[in-house]
């Protein structure tokens, strides 16, 4: 190589590295606004213009946040309430996937279809139905008047994901099971289920997400606070007379914590699964 | 295909007999797939046909008498100023939130894609602002507008743009754009992520063959990127749209639909004609045209799916 070309493969570097620490920046901004401003004592957090750095960082409002908020028991209850979706949602993706990757069956190919269909309901234009069914089946301030929901916007999801993965496993590995005298339960636990983890992994990332992050079905169908998840006690926060920003801060701050732990642990996973649809190969 | 030893050549030619043959040797699989079925006929399939009877009814919520007005709803939603100006809101929210999604969405993954040193450390926080609550995300996106104590202002003020805060949120011609820019920040990893993985599966050779031939790097990305990545970026369009037009959470927390109800979209309208409003037969009515625009959106959806982008 030239150094005429050297010198432009480097400049190329240099703007490759620097357009992405620009956007980088760009959108890492808003977590070093929230986190910056929980580091600030309540008199700087109200200056005006704000400071960008706090001058005197302290943790104060972390100590603070605990009693003067329920964040403990939202956090608690979004747990609850993306388990429980997690696991409503498995019951039934894994059998109806697993069917549909096994057998040929008239009405397969309209059933996958109704599936993705259904998933183009989204929850916000059904709410005034869902809300008529919810009250009418008694759900109504139950954990399960949010799992429910949840469960069913992300079927489509999970059902395709599954569908797709149980279709790579091949078959002769449950006949030379079945020769063995195992029955179809014990092959869908023992052989079928620990290949398909990947697939598994990715839907259950994606399944708790959606449960954890949602405010509508909270919102809509739960008026005890005390079932309060993680975003509706931030809304309820917002809906305050005088808004605290600073405990509101503090506890988005630590609601988003568990999140930043599954994405270090599992992003690779969630790739995999926000891609599996739009790309093929 | 634990079925096949059953099989028996069907005895006669009937149809009838014929399907219950079929259903008779598939009925595990039938059994198999019958919990989705019947759980997504209760709780999507009943609220859809629920939401279309509530929608021909004046049915206030906090009484249970519902009288028949037969299509009075859209009579009077067609009728009325305060549709068209939430179509013209939805529009623009849709549009401009989309194209800018796009935009921010390539260009990372564009940056991404060469041989970056921590690759996998970048993908990784680009994604987070996709897997955070929407409330969360559009509580920070409040503290950063606001006129007095918010950065953004801060920002400006600092740069010599403005020399006074603005209220962003707080006014009617710009608190859209507002509640746009943190969907916008939502919604653009997912572009990103996807675009990437897009990228990744084009074929090294082309670019190879192209180098070969001096081509510039603009004219690789125009020639060879664009073209390639032509597939992925529609469907991702097509589902950032979807989502983009139902998004509700980031509205419904930073404005509630306000300052007079210029960041309402038909779906944070539906919430507040039949849910906050109370007026079920109403916000039926709107969601049922939520549905027909959706439903739209989801047959190009489907049709470039199922023809994985070739059609287009």
């Amino acid at each position: 190589m030239t150094m005429a070309g050297q010198d432009r493969g480097r400049l190329r570097k240099v703007r490759l590295y620097g357009v992405l620490l620009v956007l980088f920046g760009v959108m890492m901004f808003p977590f070093y606004t929230m986190f910056s401003s929980t580091l600030k004592p309540e008199s700087g957090l109200f200056a005006s213009p704000a400071t960008l750095v706090p001058t005197e960082p302290t943790i104060q409002s972390y100590l603070a946040v605990w009693g003067q908020t329920d964040v403990l028991l939202w956090i608690a209850n979004s747990f609850l309430i993306s388990g429980g979706t997690v696991v409503l949602t498995l019951l039934l993706a894994i059998p109806a996937a697993y069917s549909c990757a096994r057998n040929d069956f008239v009405g397969k190919r309209t059933f996958l279809l109704a599936v993705l269909v259904g998933q183009m309901f989204a929850p916000v234009v059904l709410i005034v139905g869902l809300f008529d069914v919810v009250t009418g089946f008694g759900l109504f301030n139950s954990y399960l008047a949010v799992i429910i929901p949840a469960a069913a916007f992300t079927l489509p999801f999970n059902v395709w994901m599954l569908y797709g993965y149980f279709g790579t496993i091949p078959v002769s590995l449950e006949e030379s099971a079945r020769i063995d005298g195992a029955s179809q339960l014990q092959i869908l636990t023992k052989i079928v289920l620990p290949l398909t983890k990947p697939a598994l992994v990715a839907s259950i990332t994606y399944t708790f997400l959606y449960a954890w992050n949602r405010l509508l079905f909270v919102l809509t169908f739960l008026t005890d606070a005390g079932k309060y998840n993680v975003p509706r006690g931030v809304f309820s926060m917002v809906g305050a007379l005088q808004t605290d920003w600073r405990m509101m801060l503090t506890v988005s701050v630590i609601g988003i914590v568990p999140l930043l732990i599954l994405f270090a642990f599992l992003e690779e996973y969630i790739v995999a699964g926000m891609t599996s649809g739009a790309v093929k190969d | 295909m634990g079925f096949a030893e059953d099989y028996t050549e069907p005895t006669s030619d009937s149809r009838l007999e014929r399907g219950l043959d079929h259903l008779q040797q598939n009925s595990r699989a039938y059994l198999l797939i019958a919990p989705t079925i019947v759980f997504l006929l209760a709780v999507i399939g009943y609220p859809i046909l629920e939401t279309f009877r509530l929608s021909l009814f004046r049915a206030p919520s906090e009484t249970s008498i519902e009288t028949f007005v037969g299509l009075q709803n859209y009579v009077e939603i067609l009728n009325s100023d305060v549709f068209y100006q939430l179509l013209w809101q939805t529009g623009r929210w849709v549009v401009v939130g989309v194209a800018a999604k796009t935009l921010l969405g390539l260009l990372i993954a564009v940056h991404l894609n060469g041989d970056i040193a921590g690759r996998k450390f970048f993908r990784t926080a680009f994604l987070v602002p996709w897997g955070i609550p929407y409330a969360i995300s559009a509580v920070v996106f409040t503290w950063i507008e606001h006129p007095q104590y918010g950065y953004f202002n801060a920002i400006l003020i600092k740069l010599g743009v403005i020399e006074e805060g603005i209220g962003i949120l707080g006014s009617p011609e710009i608190a859209w754009i507002g509640t746009v820019a943190a969907d916008v920040w939502i919604g653009t990893p997912f572009m990103a992520i996807i675009l990437l993985a897009g990228l990744q599966s084009i074929p090294e050779d082309l670019y190879e063959a192209a180098a070969v031939d001096g081509a510039e790097r603009w004219h690789q990305f125009r020639h060879i990127t664009l073209p390639q990545l032509k597939g992925v970026i529609l469907i991702a369009t097509l589902l950032s749209t979807i989502w983009t037009f139902v998004s509700f959470d980031v509205i419904w927390t930073m404005t509630g639909g306000g300052p007079i109800d210029t960041t309402h979209t038909l779906v944070t309208w539906i919430y507040q004609t039949g849910l906050e409003n109370g007026n079920l037969g109403m916000g039926a009515a709107y969601s049922v045209i939520g549905f027909l625009l959706l439903m739209a959106f989801a047959v190009v959806y489907l049709r470039v799916y199922t023809s994985g982008g070739e059609e287009l």
